[in-house]
C-alpha cells in the first residue's frame, strides 16, 4: 500500500509480495476454519467474516485518507473518491470504468485487479471464477466500510468473469 | 497564543457525544456548561454545512456566548470537533485555530486506526493517548 497517500509522516516500506501472500492466506484461513460445516453455509460464513474485516479496515482507512480533503458535496463525489484516491491508496491504480444509472447503482470495473493479477487456476474458467470470487469478499467490505464512514449506506457485491478482470456493484440503500 | 482553551469536544456522526474535556482552571465553567455549549454548537454546525457551499473542513467561529467563543470543524466522516475559547481583545486568527483542529484530527485518526476501536459502538472515547494529545492542544494554546 502506498503509505504516502495514507498520510504517514514516517514513511515505512512494506514488501509487496508478503502483503499479497498475507491477503491470500487470510482468505484461505477463513475458509479452512469453516470447513467443518456443510455445503453453502461454510462458504457464506467465511465470506461474511472477510467482508466484516474489510468493513472495519475501510472505515479506519478512509478516516486517514480524507484528512486533508475538502468535504464531499454529493454521493457521486464520494464514489469518484473511491475510484480514484481510495483505489490508489490500496492498489496504486485507479478503477478503470465507472458506470451509473443515476438512481443509486454504480458499477466499478477493474480490468486488472491487483490481487488477481498473479493468480492462475485449474479447470474451466467457471471454476476459476468461483475460486477467485472468495477473494472478493474482503475488497467488497473495504468499499462498503469506506462509503459507510462517509455517510453513504450501501450494499456492495463483486463479480468475476475472467481473472484478473472484475466488477464491483455498489447499491445505495435508501434511508 | 493569546487565548485560553476552555473546552474541547468531539461529537460523533450521529451527534452522539464522544468526548468532552473541560480544560479551564476556572470554577466559573463547570462541566455542565461544557456539555451545554457542545450541545448548542451542533445546531450551528448543521446550519453552517447546509448553507455554505464552501467545502472546507474548518467551519470558523460558530457563535460567541457571553465571554466565550465557539469554533467548529467537521471531518469528511461527519465527526465534529468543537473548541471553546475565552474571548480576548486581540482577534483569534483562523490559522491558529486550524492548527489546533488539525492536531485534534490527527489524534482522532490515530485513535480510529486502532484495530480494537469499534467504529459503530458509539462509546465515549477513553484512550490515554487521545487524552494526552488533547491536553497538549489545550496547553499549547495558552500563553
Amino acid at each position: 500500500m502506498a503509505t504516502a497517500v495514507l498520510g504517514h509522516d514516517d514513511r515505512r516500506l512494506v514488501a509487496e509480495a508478503s502483503l499479497d501472500f498475507l491477503v491470500v492466506e487470510m482468505v484461505d484461513l477463513m475458509h479452512r476454519s469453516h470447513a467443518g460445516e456443510t455445503g453453502e453455509t461454510d462458504r457464506e460464513a467465511a465470506y461474511f467474516k472477510l467482508e466484516n474485516l474489510g468493513y472495519q479496515l475501510g472505515m479506519a482507512m478512509v478516516e486517514r485518507i480524507t484528512k486533508d480533503r475538502p468535504r464531499f458535496l454529493d454521493n457521486l463525489d464520494v464514489v469518484k473518491f473511491i475510484c480514484k484516491d481510495f483505489w490508489i491508496a490500496l492498489f496504486k491504480k485507479q478503477i478503470d470504468n465507472l458506470k451509473t444509472n443515476h438512481r443509486g447503482v454504480y458499477v466499478l470495473t477493474d480490468n486488472n485487479f491487483r490481487w488477481f493479477s498473479r493468480m492462475s487456476g485449474d479447470g474451466t474458467s467457471a471454476d476459476i471464477s468461483r475460486q477467485a470470487f472468495a477473494h472478493l469478499a474482503f475488497p467488497c467490505g473495504l468499499i462498503r466500510g469506506a462509503l459507510g464512514n462517509l455517510g453513504v449506506a450501501t450494499v456492495v457485491s463483486g463479480e468475476v468473469t475472467t481473472i484478473p478482470h472484475c466488477t464491483f456493484q455498489i447499491k445505495i440503500s435508501k434511508p | 497564543m493569546p487565548f485560553d482553551v476552555i473546552c474541547i469536544a468531539v461529537i460523533g456522526k450521529t451527534n452522539n457525544p464522544l468526548y468532552i474535556k473541560n480544560c479551564s482552571r476556572n470554577a466559573a465553567y463547570p462541566d455542565l456548561k461544557c456539555h451545554y455549549i457542545a450541545h448548542t454548537a451542533i445546531d450551528l454546525v448543521e446550519e453552517k454545512i447546509s448553507t455554505t457551499k464552501q467545502a472546507d473542513q474548518y467551519l470558523g467561529l460558530l457563535y460567541a456566548l457571553e465571554e466565550l467563543a465557539v469554533f467548529g470543524y467537521i471531518t469528511n466522516t461527519r465527526v465534529k470537533f468543537i473548541i471553546v475559547t475565552s474571548l480576548t481583545d486581540a482577534a483569534i486568527k483562523d490559522q491558529e485555530m486550524k492548527a489546533l483542529f488539525r492536531k485534534i484530527h490527527n489524534a482522532y485518526v490515530a485513535l480510529v486506526s486502532n484495530p480494537f476501536w469499534d467504529p459503530d459502538a458509539q462509546r465515549v472515547i477513553s484512550s490515554p493517548n487521545f487524552d494526552r494529545a488533547i491536553a497538549q492542544v489545550a496547553a499549547g494554546s495558552s500563553s
